[in-house]
């Protein structure tokens, strides 16, 4: 089954604040990281700039993110998951899937695991979460969108062509806006009717490898497991920034906080990454990621740094001319810190025992006890944990 | 432009001039095409990535002079795939045309003026002994950094060292330190910075023992031996101070001959998977490798060695180990340590030019 928090961020927000409740209100500043269903109902979207989403409803409530309230809420609810199952595959801090098939006889009938844990989590965390069960991954990921808000939905064997095949070509994984509008000029709108055409000539519409995704979706074949165990394999976060133009200096400070916090998870998680990659987006909407490799994986806040320095540097005329509006750090490659390639200590900054020294410090003080001094009197605002940190769950 | 030559030279001049080539579709499209030039029956050719300029000149047969630039790659695929033999290169407008035997091929030139001007090489000259300057760069260029955004370690520090010169190069894992006494180049503390890149490329194209002349400038350098010219821009910067990370005398000597430790460390590796090391138990009977990945297996080989100190495990990764092993001269090498954290130093048991020092992996 998959389970998906509604709203995260927004239903945390009119959780902890009875005024927000039944209010259209949406999380962030410049940028909508977040809305309630009272606010999507009003056509207001997640990443949509604020003035956009004013004019599409002028009373909307704005409220700063608070982002260790949602690593609360999302370890809380993670714990719940591994409560439930030992097979649980995290695909973000408010989602993931569970698989649940063996526990018939323990605990029982997927159908009766899924309304416990919702109601756990409506008891525990206090959050709304909809979970569609089925047989595939996919199946289980679609229905759980198409009971959103707080909903249940089974699809039982039987009747998984019915719900799959009237779904638009959108619901199938990897179907962009791209592909749907090349399978559109074919009349094809429908799962059903992607299912309808044969594979090559399928192929022949969206390349050979999207082909056969598509066309074993369409019929149903997805023989994908629920992983567990599979360590997370990259570790980020990223940083919306609003409507106003930034300096390329504050990128790089806004750069360092991104990197300081990163490197700190993975030193939390004892774990090691050797690559480095930077996502953008840019005024007009468009994303481009640039990512470079390290020869070896670290978890020093010195050497990701200069990595994500280069990277940055080497884009600086287009983020200066196509104004960037979001900036992203995420570490992958990940293995484990059990065998550490040790380094010469000619570079006193990359010091393992200074990065040590200040973790050990925040730990007792608090993330804030002790900070760049390129950071100092700037806010960074709040950088948006991508994943549940390793070690977070349960062994 | 017209000559005609034996195939097997103008595949020489291409493929060595074709090695400064950028393979990277850059910025300018010329930088991925060959300059040609010929001037009676000289021809020079010259492939460049701005960093690094390589010139090669040869005699051919000429009609006719002129510049041209073709490119790199189809003109040197086009070489190597026709018969030996002769063949005969014409540039007329802007195709060139390669025949040979009952091959003919016409290819677009790129235009010559945007090529960019080389600068002279510097005037000062030193002579060095192209065998052992080759043999030192093998030994040091490995050690050099890969990455890009550790630029200074991308380079091989070129020093003066008593009346002699010292070639120093980190990845910040491994330091390689090779001597060679007698060559002066540089005195007093002078020192450059030059890319490990220029230099890998420079070995593979320097030829047998020919003499070696080096001159040196302020931003750049340039070799040359016999028709080869390998000019280089230097790097700018500090490189870190590494003196103080050789340690005088360290308390654990293992001597061990050096081709069964290379075979053996070859083979555990087999099963020092995913970043796992090769750990090495050091004790007085000898020497044994241990390589242990987690829901794979593991691998196991003892070896005669001579060990002087307490006994102590290490772990290394295989891949900087067998690097280090196998640029030591000679039959018999030392290893000597302090603990499992401290850098380790690889020497030749007859030849004290040459050190390694290895950075152990820590294993919890």
């Amino acid at each position: 089954m998959h389970a998906d928090l509604d709203a995260f961020y927004a239903s945390v927000e009119q959780r902890d604040n009875p005024r927000l409740r039944g209010k259209a209100m949406a999380v962030g500043g410049g940028v909508i990281l977040a809305a309630s269903y009272e606010a999507r109902a009003r056509g207001v979207r997640t990443a949509m700039n604020s003035r956009e989403a004013r004019r599409l409803c002028p009373d909307l409530i704005f409220v700063d993110p608070r982002i260790d309230a949602y690593t609360e809420a999302s370890r809380q609810v993670f714990a719940i998951f591994d409560n439930t199952t030992p097979l649980v595959e995290p695909i973000s801090v408010d989602e993931a899937f569970l698989d649940v098939s063996g526990l018939r006889r323990i605990t029982g009938t997927p159908t009766y695991i899924a309304t416990q844990l919702r109601e756990q989590v409506r008891a525990q965390v206090g959050l709304n979460i909809s979970v569609g069960v089925a047989r595939t991954k996919f199946l289980a990921k679609v229905a759980s969108g198409a009971c959103k808000p707080d909903g249940l939905l089974v699809v039982e064997p039987a009747g998984e062509l019915n719900f799959l095949h009237p779904l638009p070509v959108r619901a199938l994984w990897g179907v962009g806006a791209k592909t749907s509008a090349k399978l559109a000029e074919k009349g094809i709108t429908t799962v059903g009717e992607v299912a309808g055409i044969d594979l090559q000539t399928l192929c022949s519409l969206t390349g050979k490898a999207a082909g056969h995704k598509l066309h074993a979706l369409a019929h149903n074949r997805d023989q994908r497991q629920v992983v567990t165990g599979k360590r997370r394999s990259s570790v980020g976060s990223q940083r919306a920034l609003g409507s106003r133009t930034r300096t390329f200096e504050e990128l790089e400070a806004i750069l360092l906080g991104l990197v300081d916090g990163v490197s700190r998870r993975l030193r939390d998680g004892n774990r090691v990454g050797r690559t480095v990659t930077l996502r953008f987006r840019f005024g007009d909407f468009t994303r481009d990621t640039r990512s470079h490799t390290l020869p070896d994986a670290t978890a020093s806040t010195a050497v990701v740094l200069d990595a994500a320095r280069v990277l940055l540097r080497q884009r600086r005329d287009e983020i200066e001319s196509r104004k960037l509006t979001l900036l992203g750090l995420t570490i992958g490659n990940l293995c484990s810190a059990d065998a550490v390639q040790q380094s010469l200590p000619f570079d006193q900054r990359a010091s393992p025992q200074l990065d040590s020294a200040i973790d050990a410090l925040r730990d007792r003080f608090g993330t804030d006890s002790l900070g760049r001094a390129t950071l100092l009197g700037k806010s960074t605002g709040p950088a948006v944990p991508l994943l549940p940190d390793p070690g977070v769950q349960a062994p | 432009m017209k000559f005609r030559c034996e195939r097997a030279d103008l595949e020489k001049v291409l493929g060595t001039a074709g090695r400064a080539v950028t393979t990277r579709g850059g910025a300018l499209p010329v930088l991925a095409g060959i300059h040609l030039e010929l001037a009676g029956d000289q021809l020079q050719a010259t492939g460049t990535d701005l960093d690094l300029t390589i010139t090669v000149t040869a005699v051919v047969g000429g009609e006719e002079d002129g510049t041209a630039v073709l490119p790199s790659k189809l003109a040197n695929d086009i070489v190597r795939a026709v018969p030996p033999g002769k063949i005969e290169v014409t540039i007329e407008g802007d195709e060139a045309h390669i025949s040979a035997a009952r091959s003919e091929f016409s290819l677009r030139v790129i235009p010559a003026d945007e090529f960019p001007r080389m600068a002279e090489p510097p005037e000062s000259a030193v002579q060095l002994d192209g065998a052992a300057f080759r043999d030192a760069l093998k030994q040091v260029v490995k050690a050099a950094s890969s990455d890009d955004s550790r630029p200074i370690l991308t380079g091989v520090l070129m020093a003066a060292e008593g009346d002699g010169l010292r070639l120093v190069s980190t990845d910040s894992y491994r330091l390689s330190v090779r001597d060679l006494p007698g060559t002066s180049v540089l005195t007093g503390d002078e020192s450059v910075l030059v890319p490990s890149r220029s230099l890998s490329e420079l070995s593979k194209v320097l030829d047998g023992d020919d003499a070696l002349t080096l001159r040196l400038g302020e931003r750049d350098a340039a070799f040359e031996s016999g028709d080869v010219r390998v000019s280089t821009r230097l790097i700018e910067g500090d490189f870190p101070n590494y003196r103080g990370l050789i340690p005088d005398s360290q308390p654990n000597k293992l001597v061990v001959n050096r081709a069964e430790l290379l075979e053996a460390v070859r083979r555990v590796r087999l099963l020092a998977q995913e970043a796992t090391p090769v750990r090495m138990m050091m004790k007085s009977g000898g020497l044994e490798l241990v390589a242990v990945t987690q829901d794979v297996g593991q691998a196991h080989e003892a070896i005669d060695a001579t060990y002087d100190g307490e006994e102590l495990t290490v772990a290394f990764n295989p891949e900087y180990l067998l690097d280090g092993l196998e640029v030591t001269s000679g039959d018999e090498i030392s290893l000597e340590t302090v603990d499992a954290l401290k850098p380790a130093v690889l020497r030749s048991s007859d030849n004290p030019d040459f050190l390694y020092l290895l950075m152990p992996v820590r294993v919890s």
